[in-house]
């Protein structure tokens, strides 16, 4: 056999055999991480709207996610959002938990981040950032409080933390928060949601 | 290179041809994850299984690849097992996973694997790349180890996420930044060739 055909028909076998094997191992895996998804996002609705057993989805669109959550009798207990955007370092991945209207946040939650460990990481931390999150009137945008304050009872209703040395990232999920829950109320108001 | 005991060829991957101290190989992975012992554990690991399986699959084919499409072939079948070991982590370790990020699918580049497929598998028999494999699979884990524990000790105050060093310290935040990669990485050359030195004089 020339040297052509054997480099074409073991460089084409290398590749069908690889495939297969590959296609096998997505079948084997696939609905698992696609499960593991979706226990993510659960818990996560869990967390930012209080109450809530079942969920299910008003709006989609890329990357942007409105979830409904609803208590034990049926009745809705609030809005979840679930959205991103870019961070100090690379994308911010959170859930904002909000109530019917959107005008008061509930609680926020981080789901995925990269900003720097001992900083702005601290974005994904209950003392250090999550708590002056909570319970905060949204009916206008947020605004941050720096120097940041020691306790959330010290800030106004429509204001929320800095860390201290990681402006940016703060910034950054003080940008999503703002942009997505304005994203919302427009939604809510052509009355697609 | 076949003169070699079946010992001695599994124990060079330790020391004399420890792939991160010696060769210096891999060390996109060595510098980027070992942020914490679990994701030093974890990467060394998957590099292991894609090492170990790539060069079974080498050195059982390697009389039937043309040796033009040799490092084509080579990729392909690296590449296959790293998404194995990929998809494998997302399905059962999703935490993990998530940690070590590009990392991952990054292995397929990692010079460990195709340098030993090159250098070793592609001319030696099945029994021999496989001891051989297991031997450099063991270095680079034992180096991550090393590199991993150092910089959580120090960047986190713990190790596995157990606090060992009391409140009085004050953790090092740049041991888990890049930078602390680098230092520690360059302490560890520097020593590894000074106990080479002195062990070994005339080198």
């Amino acid at each position: 056999m020339n040297l052509s055909a054997r480099m074409i028909i073991v460089l084409t076998s290398v590749g069908l055999i690889s495939g297969s094997f590959l296609t096998g191992v997505d079948l084997l895996t696939r609905s698992r991480i696609e499960a593991n998804r979706q226990r993510e996002i659960k818990d996560a609705i869990t967390r930012v709207v209080p109450g809530t057993e079942t969920s299910n989805i008003v709006y989609e669109e890329k990357s942007f996610t409105i979830y409904e959550g609803k208590d034990k009798s049926g009745q809705r207990a609030g809005f979840a959002l679930y959205t991103s955007g870019t961070g100090f370092q690379d994308k911010i991945t959170l859930m904002i938990g909000t109530d019917e209207s959107f005008s008061t946040l509930n609680r926020l939650f981080i789901l995925e981040q990269k900003e720097t460990p001992g900083l702005g990481a601290k974005i994904t931390e209950w003392d250090e950032f999550l708590r002056f999150w909570e319970n905060r009137d949204c009916s206008q945008s947020l605004s941050l409080r720096n120097p940041p304050a020691d306790s959330p009872d010290d800030l106004s209703y429509s204001e929320v933390n800095t860390i201290t040395g990681a402006t940016i990232s703060s910034e950054a999920v003080l940008d999503i928060v703002n942009f997505s829950i304005e994203k919302a109320k427009t939604l809510h108001k052509e009355g697609k949601i | 290179m076949a003169t070699k005991s079946i010992s001695a060829e599994f124990t060079k991957g330790f020391w004399d041809e420890n792939p991160v101290f010696r060769q210096l190989l891999g060390m996109c992975p060595t510098l980027a994850v070992t942020t914490a012992v679990i994701n030093g554990i974890a990467m060394g690991l998957a590099t292991s299984f894609v090492l170990i399986f790539s060069s079974l699959v080498v050195s059982s084919i390697k009389k039937i690849i043309p040796s033009q499409v040799r490092i084509a072939s080579y990729i392909v079948i690296i590449a296959t097992f790293v998404t194995m070991a990929d998809r494998f982590l997302a399905a059962f370790f999703p935490p993990i996973s998530k940690n070590l990020g590009p990392y991952v699918p990054l292995i397929v580049v990692n010079c460990i694997i195709l340098g030993r497929q090159e250098a070793f598998s592609s001319k030696n028999s099945i029994g021999r790349s496989l001891i051989d494999a297991l031997g450099m699979s063991c270095g680079f884990i034992l180096a991550l180890l090393l590199l991993s524990s150092i910089r959580e000790l120090l960047g986190s105050g713990g190790i596995l996420g157990h606090q060992i060093l009391g409140s009085w310290f004050k953790p090092w935040i740049i041991m888990i930044l890049p930078a602390g990669a680098f230092l520690t990485l360059g302490l560890l050359l520097g020593l590894a060739l000074f106990i080479e030195s002195k062990t070994k004089p005339g080198r």
